[in-house]
This record gives C-alpha cells, structure tokens and sequence, in this order.
C-alpha cells in the first residue's frame, strides 16, 4: 500500500513539476546569491537583477496555460537572472538568461534570452546614438522587450489580441544589430531605433501558427527588420510609438511532408498612446498584421490575410500600492472577415476561431517593493487568441469562456 | 469653516522645505535644466560634460523625500521614473540607479563618489557636497 502511495505520488506530474521548479531556480539563482546577498550594485559598474513569478490559472471550457479548463493549472512559471556590466559610459554588456513555463507553449528550458554587448558612437548632453550587438529583445509596442517580468506588465497576462503568447517567436528577440538614437530636450525625448536580425522559430508554436499543427519540417527565420519611433512627453505624461516589423521565415519540409519548402512572413504595424496622471494611466495600442503565406504547395494555397487587434486600458492607483485595472481587448484573424464566417465556411472550422474579444478587471498589490500579488478575471467571446497545443483534445474549444488568474511575483 | 479648510490644506501640503538637487562637489556644473535632471534620474544620460560617469543614488520610491523630489524637481510621478528604470534593467538596455535608506547615507555617499548625484530634503553644509539649482 505504501510502496502503491509513494508510485503514485512519484507518477504524479505535480510532484516532476515542483522538482523541475526547484532544480530551476537553483540554477539561476545559485550562481546570483553566492556574489551578493542583495542584488543590485555588485561592485562598481556590474549590476545582478533577476525575477521570479508564479500563477494560478483556472477558465471555463478552454485550456489556457495548461490543463485550467474546469480545474487549476499552475504551468505559469518565470525565473530570470541578468547581469550589466558597464565599464564605460559608452559601452554597455547585458545578458538575461531565463525560464519560462506556459502549459504547452513553453516547456521551461533555460535559455538565453538576451545577450549583447551595446555602445555609444555619439553622447552628448541631448543626443545619443549607437548600437546593440548581439541576441536583442525587440521594441515592438510598449511591452514587449519586457513582456516576461511580471512588475512590468500592467496586467498577469498581456493583452493577447497584440501580444500573443501562441506564437510569440515571431516577434519576440532577434540575434544581429540594433542602431538607436534619441534627442533629449525641455519638452521630451523623441528616440528611434531600427534592427535587421533573425528570430528563433523551430519550435512547435510557429508551426502551429503557420501549418496549423506540429508538421515533419522545420520552420527558421530568415533576416527580418525592425523600426521603432518614439515620442516622451513631459517626462512620460504623454507617450507615443509607432512601430512596425517585417519577420521573415522559411519552412524547410520533412519526410513525406504534404507542404512544400514555403516562406511565411509577418509585417506588424503598431500604434501605441498612454497618457499617465498621478492616479490613472491610459493606455491604447493598435496593429495592423499582415501575414504572407508563399510555395507552401496545393494544400496550402498563396495567400495574404491582414489581421487587426486594439485594445484600450486603464489602470487606477487607488491607494499607495494598489492598483486597479480595466481593459478591454479585441483580435480579428482577418479584418476583412471580422465574424469569422468567410473563414470558418473554407476552413470548416467554427467562425470563432477567428476573433476574440476580451474584458478584463485586475486588482494589483505591492506588498513589498520587490513582493507583489495580482489577480484578474476575463470574460471572453472567441477563441482567436487561444493556445493550440493546450487544447488538442477531442473536445473542441467553446466559444463564450472566462479566465481566472492569480499570480505572486517577486525581482530583486 | 471654508477658510479653515483652505488654511488646512495650505499648511498641509507645504513643504518644511523644498527639495534640493545634491552633487559631489567636484562636478563642474551649477545647473541643471529639468530636461537634462530627468535625463539623468531617469538613467538615460550618463556622463558629466567632462566625460565622467554619472552615478545616481536614490531613496526608496515610497519614502517622503524621494516622492517630493519626484514631484517638485522632477514634475513627474515615482511610478513613472520605476517604469523607466524597469523597462532599461529587464531589457538589457541600461541599469538602475544605487537606492540608499536615509538621507544620511545619501550624503555619505554623493561625499564619497566622484561623478554622483542625488537630493536632499534638508540644508546642508558640506565641503565634498554641492547643491545646485534647475535653470
């Protein structure tokens, strides 16, 4: 009977995955812990940051992160350690290794997230310019360079119609060169940069994306480009960007492959506004996707469709520590088809796999400067946005769905 | 009672004093513009006009003096500047600047280190410290 209890708990995946978390974070966080007590300043010019986050999801129906439909998934997991090292003003090397674990879209390896070494070939008092070398996180709209620190984000998940998490490789770092340049003045910051690098794809997500399933090949990038201009107002109260991306990939098929070695491209084209007051921050963003499918071969027809997504959010601080936050976020798969009908009557799928719109309340505390716990609920009509691989059973996903989510997060 | 309620809310909200701007004092500068103060508390400047290394110290977001400092000197919100500094130290982009607990170490250090900066709410006489004025 004991040796019955003890398979089954060994079995159990909860008990694999605490052992995966605890051996995780061990990695990352020995090496920070046996240079500094602390974190932060290490010696002069070299800084140790990292953060850790935890969530507890549940939803109605559909999975979300792991198995959350009607039950509770704790596959929502962040570690991350960084180092800087600056031993001039002008010259800067970062790198962030990290974990992350969503349900099936991330299975928790570690991985170098960024890595670069940065240097100013101008600095004056109002004008900088230069460049990054290396593996670097991509300004796409406000959040995405930090999309994974949970303090950053204004919410547990962002908003998916823009940040996807389904296929966030497409956007999400590139390894080449970054050039920025940014003009201080009295009356606000105006800073651009434009990057040509390759994303990492070869991973089940983007074939997800682009195949529609888990296909024999291999989907990599190719060489992608980046531009990102930004607008600072009197010291952040108005804050305006426009971005927009070209990410180039290409499939290389398998044995006995029905697609053909086809290229697929996304070309986002983002707006982004926040006005901030001492108690509220307003913030609204919009893209423009466009996806370009060619030579995948007959079961994949050329073709091009234009997607669109917006969101609108407010945060309150209501009290030292405490905010408040509603938003409401919409995605359509094809603008020209924002019912989905079109789509749904070629592709026989239900015309809600094309769109999701989403309303969402969060409350926010900061118990300690580097504690924090969040919570937040979504109600959600469409699945536009939902994980493939979380929900490949044989029930299909449910149209009108609610989210739960429950996160503590902490950074040094 | 309306002229008591004005009286309160100007005798609350009245600074003892207003924040001051503090330098080490072999730093050749004797003003800062607003611009160029945001700038460098907001990790974005980060060298003197000779050359050297800024470095910046701070108190914690939540304490009385860094909160005025924000709004007096600076004309913008603590969360704003944590925003700022988050977004540079997860990127890779940048770093963040040295926080201290007291005013006592903030003098302590902005003595000790050639190139820091930082503030004070209160006077100080000091020969290794130097306040300075936004122009």
């Amino acid at each position: 009977m004991i040796a019955f209890a003890q398979y089954r708990f060994i079995d159990n995946g909860h008990f694999r995955y605490l052992l995966w978390l605890f051996k995780t974070f061990l990695i990352l966080a020995g090496g920070v812990f046996s240079m500094c007590a602390s974190g932060a300043e290490i010696s002069e010019n070299l800084q140790i940051h990292g953060f850790a986050s935890q969530g507890l999801i549940s939803s109605t129906h559909n999975n979300f992160f792991g198995p959350s439909g009607n039950s509770v998934s704790t596959e929502y997991t962040e570690l991350g350690v960084n180092f800087s090292y600056r031993p001039h003003p002008d010259l800067q090397l970062s790198a962030q290794a990290m974990s992350r674990r969503a349900g099936e879209t991330d299975n928790g390896s570690i991985r170098l997230d960024y890595g670069f070494i940065g240097y100013n070939l101008i600095s004056t008092e109002s004008t900088k310019a230069g460049f990054l070398l290396g593996k670097i996180k991509n300004p796409l709209g406000f959040y995405n360079e930090t999309r994974d620190i949970a303090f950053t984000r204004p919410s547990i998940v962002l908003p998916q119609s823009i940040y996807f998490d389904r296929t966030r490789n497409f956007a999400l770092s590139a390894t080449g060169v970054q050039f920025y340049a940014e003009h201080t003045n009295d009356s606000g910051l105006l800073s651009f940069r434009a990057s040509v690098g390759n994303p990492k794809l070869g991973d089940k997500s983007s074939e997800y994306a682009v195949l529609g399933g888990d296909r024999p090949g291999d989907i990599s990038g190719k060489t992608s480009y980046l531009g990102h201009l930004m607008y600072e107002w009197d010291g952040d109260r108005l804050r305006l960007a426009v971005t927009h991306g070209k990410v180039n990939s290409q499939y290389n098929p398998g044995a006995s492959d029905p697609f053909a070695s086809g290229t697929f491209s996304f070309s986002p084209w983002m707006l982004s506004f926040q006005y901030n007051t001492e108690k509220w921050s307003f913030t609204s963003e919009y893209a423009l996707r466009e996806s370009q499918f060619s030579g995948f071969g007959p079961v994949l027809a050329d073709r091009e469709v234009q997607g669109e997504s917006a969101y609108v959010q407010g945060v309150y601080r209501f009290a030292p520590s405490w905010e408040g936050l509603i938003r409401y976020d919409v995605l359509y798969q094809d603008r020209h088809d924002r019912s989905g009908e079109r789509n749904a009557t070629l592709s026989k799928r239900p015309a809600y796999f094309y769109y999701a719109k989403d309303w969402t309340i969060g409350l926010r505390h900061d118990v300690t400067p580097s504690f924090m716990l969040s919570g937040e609920f979504h109600t959600i009509d469409g699945t536009g946005w939902l994980p493939f691989e979380d929900n490949l059973g044989s029930v299909s996903p449910v149209r009108r769905w609610n989210l739960f989510l429950f996160q503590g997060a902490y950074r040094f | 009672m309306i002229f008591i309620l004005l009286f309160g809310y100007v005798f609350l909200v009245s600074p003892a004093k207003a924040v001051d701007i503090i330098i080490n004092s072999s730093i050749q500068v004797n003003s800062l513009s607003r611009g160029t103060a945001r700038a460098i508390f907001g990790m974005r400047l980060l060298k003197w006009p000779d050359g050297r290394p800024i470095k910046v110290f701070v108190m914690e977001d939540a304490s009385l003096s860094h909160i005025a400092f924000c709004k007096e000197v600076l004309d913008i919100y603590p969360y704003q500047l944590r925003q700022s500094w988050d977004r540079l130290v997860y990127s890779g982009t940048g770093q963040a600047p040295i926080s201290v607990s007291s005013e006592d170490e903030m003098i302590a250090m902005v003595a000790s280190n050639p190139g820091a900066i930082g503030y004070l709410r209160r006077s100080i006489v000091n020969d290794r410290i130097r306040t300075i004025p936004l122009h």
